[in-house]
């Protein structure tokens, strides 16, 4: 314990330290923590205009939401700048508390879960192979809020004072509220998010199945059937809010039709504005809308049937999907699905593509500033160089994703049948058909 | 209209003033006399009530030159109020645009609503008007990046009730025009008063050549209408009225010293805003009686550098920053009066330079001011340009300047233009004031419609709109060889993550024996299977 507030203390203090130097100004501005969506900067303007009397969806350069609008205003007026830093820090110490809480629970139920479906095969077999799917537990519970306070990602994140601050909070609210079975919080906070950046509506099934868990199983429809009643009406009721606040429909436009429409091209760790730039204009509309069934749509059935006994996971492959595919990602979103990857500590020793991705990662980090420089400032490269490195990011992104989903298969196999590497006395490998 | 100015620069600025008794109605503009009918017609089809065209190369530099008759930003510019009765402006601006880019040969049909504003302040109709209209039937555009050329100058010289016939138009020759430093031609056209008791409304054409030499580059300071024109002048236009040719001889003996050749029929001393000026006038139907005119000076001797009263307001406006990310954008003002100045300031500012309004610094010698009145439409892509008016009240003998931040923004690859790389023309700011004094003033009052009201024209103050200059900004390309490899490459990217997702959600996992077989051995098998052998069984 005392060593966890001190950990959250130096994390804290870096973040201050960081914010005070002369390098708050340079993380700001990169495009690779700010994005359209949530530079904070865009959000001063926005309340500025608001506060001189100008709706701020009439241009094209906020896209928070009305409820963001006021309360980013009252947040701009009543915290002085000093004030202002301290309450980006305190959010982002919150969310990884959060975030370790919720890993605790997680791994509770995930032990309980295993034990309840002890392999029938024969125990002294595979009694090693087990030992180790469940020995590192306990140890993983911190690593998931050390991962998220020193990983350097949410750092930027919180040093270049993004909105992403107050995404993260809200999403590791909804998965404590998942790992809790807290029906109201979860929807809220789904609502929420929806709202804001509207990827995160397809959370609500994790969250849905979380729920139902403890529910007896001739009652799941029923409470099912409640909790879309439920987040529907707070959805459908934080619209209407928003247009009470504004008086107008036009911030759907400028919030929701910014994200789904990309017409902002300024680039940034995703793949959209490159595409999108060099696309043929009769073709636009054609490609907008299979990129955006491919994020929000394509994968939500599949992977809920296949990963439907574990939300959490499920959760965790929605967001990664998100964060890679979505119009506007920043390396915010990143750093928060990466430090749920300690969850996972138990599918480590059936991943084979930890080193790759994490050289890759790695290799992007430092070349994306790079070659941005080149290209921008320096003017000996071009749009190809930074392209090259979000691809190479969102490929190692993808290869991340995949090589846990499939980990977590074999895990699942190696959890029935013990591992093995032979069939009838030969050599054999494990093959998905 | 010829006016030395100092530092050996010759300012020649041509009107020609069609005035025509009629209301400003469809039926009337069909049956045009004197009155091009081209133009006419477009006006009335489009209602407009009072249009300005201009189409400059160059820049006018108002701290050396003075103010001239019609300020002009660089490239195209336009403004057109429309008549009450237009219900959709829009709609009227695109026909009017369109109509004139036909009738002058000029890129007009590029106004649109992406790059056209309503300024509310800055914009008055010059014309005679029972009430002043809303600025929604107004409408301003600049095309910066408009050059003005040979193929503009003959469709406007046909205009002209003589065309390049007979009269003063025959001076305008393209060899010797686009040689200038300066040269800006104009169309203005509004309703004036037809009686003094205002009852009465006629249409006023103003068609206005500005021309600027720089006398430096001929082989004597001495300047001619031949040296400028190329020509001399063979007679007045049969049907001008009034056909003459002003000298502005107010400098001479303390900053010029030259005689004019022939000698003017009469010299006339104005008075005009506290400043005494002196005017050479030729009436070219007498003088050219008995053959070709052509003034000439003589400059008795070499010519000494003269300092001249600087002119007590100009502007600049330019881009701070490096790279193609960001910038901040400067508008300096500079008032050289004793007393403070109130000025509106227009800034037009293209949609792809994302302004952040709360950045905006406004300073003078240290000091923030705070605008008297703002006006504040931010942009949209593609759709409207960010528009910000000003009024500000300038501290006597003082710089202002006024920051603002703004982002480059990243284009659609067809959006830019050819020779992406050149970068983008921004249009000027617009900076309107009453200057107190008529000091390096030449414009025409606004009810006089022939340079004669200039002379003894004092009025209450004198309206000056200075444009600053367009910036040149270059924003960040893309590679423009790349659509089909970046639709490639982002498509497997996408690829990459549907495959295996697609396998683990839908297949289950099996064990499998690893068949122990080399390379050789499995491409013979499929040789053989190609060939129709039959494959020996182990």
């Amino acid at each position: 314990m005392k060593n966890q507030i001190i950990y959250f203390a130096l994390a804290g203090i870096l973040r201050i330290f960081l914010m005070n130097s002369d390098l708050h100004n340079i993380i700001r501005d990169r495009i690779e923590v700010s994005t359209a969506l949530n530079s904070w900067k865009r959000i001063t303007e926005g309340v500025y205009l608001y506060n001189i009397g100008v709706d701020p969806y009439i241009g094209d350069l906020f896209h928070e939401t009305p409820l963001g609008l006021i309360i980013f205003d009252s947040i701009q007026k009543h915290f002085s700048f000093y004030g202002l830093w301290l309450l980006f820090v305190i959010i982002d110490l919150i969310t990884a508390y959060l975030l370790g809480i919720t890993a605790k629970y997680y791994i509770k139920e995930l032990i309980a879960y295993d034990e309840k479906n002890t392999p029938y095969v024969d125990k002294v077999n595979i009694h090693q192979d087990f030992a180790s799917i469940t020995a590192t537990h306990g140890a993983s519970t911190f690593y998931v809020s050390a991962a998220y306070l020193y990983n350097p990602y949410v750092i930027f994140n919180c040093v270049g004072l993004t909105t992403t601050v107050f995404t993260n909070f809200l999403l590791s609210l909804t998965l404590l509220s998942m790992v809790k079975h807290s029906k109201i919080i979860c929807c809220l906070c789904i609502a929420f998010l929806t709202l804001q950046g509207f990827y995160p509506i397809c959370l609500i099934i994790p969250g849905a199945i979380c729920i139902i868990q403890n529910v007896k199983t001739n009652e799941k429809p029923e409470s099912l059937l409640k909790i879309f009643i439920l987040f529907s009406t707070i959805l459908i009721s934080l619209f209407f809010t928003s247009y009470f606040v504004m008086g107008n429909w036009s911030f759907l436009q400028n919030t929701i039709g910014f994200t789904l429409l990309v017409p902002d091209l300024r680039p940034n760790v995703g793949l959209y504005w490159y595409f999108f730039t060099e696309m043929f204009e009769h073709f636009r509309s054609l490609f907008i809308a299979s990129f955006q069934i491919n994020v929000s749509i394509l994968f939500v059935v599949p992977l809920a049937l296949r990963l439907h006994k574990n939300p959490m996971l499920l959760a965790f492959s929605y967001l990664a999907i998100d964060t890679i595919f979505k119009s506007y990602p920043c390396i915010g979103d990143v750093g928060f699905y990466l430090s749920l990857l300690p969850l996972w500590r138990h599918l480590f020793r059936h991943m084979q593509q930890g080193f790759f991705v994490g050289c890759f990662i790695l290799f992007c980090t430092i070349f994306a500033p790079t070659v941005w420089h080149q290209w921008i400032y320096s003017r000996s490269a071009n749009a190809n160089f930074y392209f090259g490195v979000s691809l190479a990011f969102a490929i190692a992104q993808i290869f991340l994703l995949t090589d846990i989903l499939f980990a977590n298969v074999k895990r699942e196999f190696a959890v029935q049948h013990g591992i093995m590497n032979q069939a009838n006395g030969n050599k054999a490998k494990l093959l998905l058909e | 209209m010829i006016k030395p100015l100092p530092n050996g620069y010759v300012y020649a600025y041509f009107q020609f003033t069609t005035l025509w008794k009629a209301a400003n109605n469809i039926e009337t503009l069909k049956h045009t006399h004197l009155f091009p009918r081209g133009l006419a017609e477009i006006i009335g089809r489009h209602h407009v009530d009072e249009l300005h065209v201009t189409l400059t190369e160059g820049l006018w530099n108002y701290a050396k030159f003075g103010y001239p008759f019609y300020s002009a930003g660089p490239g195209v510019e336009i403004s057109t109020w429309f008549n009450k009765r237009v219900a959709d402006v829009n709609q009227e601006w695109k026909g009017l645009t369109n109509a004139l880019s036909g009738l002058l040969c000029a890129s007009l049909n590029f106004v649109d609503p992406s790059n056209s504003l309503s300024p509310e302040f800055s914009f008055r109709p010059t014309g005679a008007v029972t009430q002043i209209p809303k600025s929604s039937f107004l409408r301003y555009s600049s095309l910066p990046r408009e050059t003005a050329c040979t193929e503009n100058l003959t469709p406007f010289i046909k205009l002209l009730p003589c065309d390049s016939k007979k009269g003063l138009a025959t001076l305008l020759n393209s060899a010797y025009i686009h040689n200038t430093n300066y040269h800006s031609i104009g169309i203005h056209f509004r309703s004036v008063c037809g009686n003094s008791k205002c009852t009465k409304l006629s249409l006023e054409l103003r068609q206005t050549v500005s021309l600027v030499y720089d006398t430096v580059t001929f082989d004597t300071p001495d300047w001619s209408t031949r040296k400028l024109f190329g020509i001399g002048l063979r007679g007045a236009c049969p049907l001008a009225t009034l056909s003459s040719i002003y000298v502005d001889l107010s400098g001479n003996e303390t900053t010029h010293n030259f005689k004019l050749s022939p000698q003017p029929d009469t010299t006339t001393v104005s008075f005009r805003g506290g400043q005494e000026n002196k005017y050479a006038i030729y009436n070219v139907r007498s003088k050219t009686a008995e053959g070709a005119l052509s003034i000439a000076t003589v400059h008795r001797i070499q010519k000494s550098v003269a300092s001249n009263y600087p002119s007590i307001l100009y502007a600049n406006r330019y881009i701070i920053g490096y790279g193609q990310e960001k910038g901040s954008l400067v508008t300096k003002i500079y008032n050289n009066y004793w007393k403070s100045l109130d000025i509106v300031l227009l800034e037009n500012v293209p949609w792809y330079l994302s302004l952040y309004l709360h950045t905006m610094k406004i300073t003078c010698n240290g000091e923030t001011i705070k605008p008297l009145a703002r006006r504040y439409i931010p942009g949209k892509e593609r759709k409207q340009p960010y528009y910000l008016e000003l009024i500000l009240r300038l501290p006597p003998h003082s710089v202002t300047k006024l920051f603002v931040d703004v982002d480059y923004m990243f284009l659609k690859w067809q959006e830019y233009p050819p020779d992406a790389n050149h970068g983008f023309y921004m249009g000027p700011a617009i900076i309107t004031a009453l200057l107190p004094i008529a000091r390096n003033y030449t414009a025409l009052p606004q009810d006089g419609s022939t340079i004669t009201s200039i002379f003894n024209g004092t009025r209450e103050g004198y309206l000056v709109q200075l444009r600053t200059e367009s910036i040149l900004i270059s924003l960040p390309t893309p590679d423009f060889s790349m659509p089909y490899n970046v639709i490639c490459l982002a498509c497997t990217a996408v690829a990459l993550a549907f495959g295996p997702l697609h396998n683990i959600s839908t297949k289950r996992l099996v064990l499998k024996r690893i068949e122990k077989q080399s390379f050789f051995l499995s491409i013979l098998g499929k040789v053989r299977r190609v060939l129709g052998l039959k494959e020996k069984t182990s």
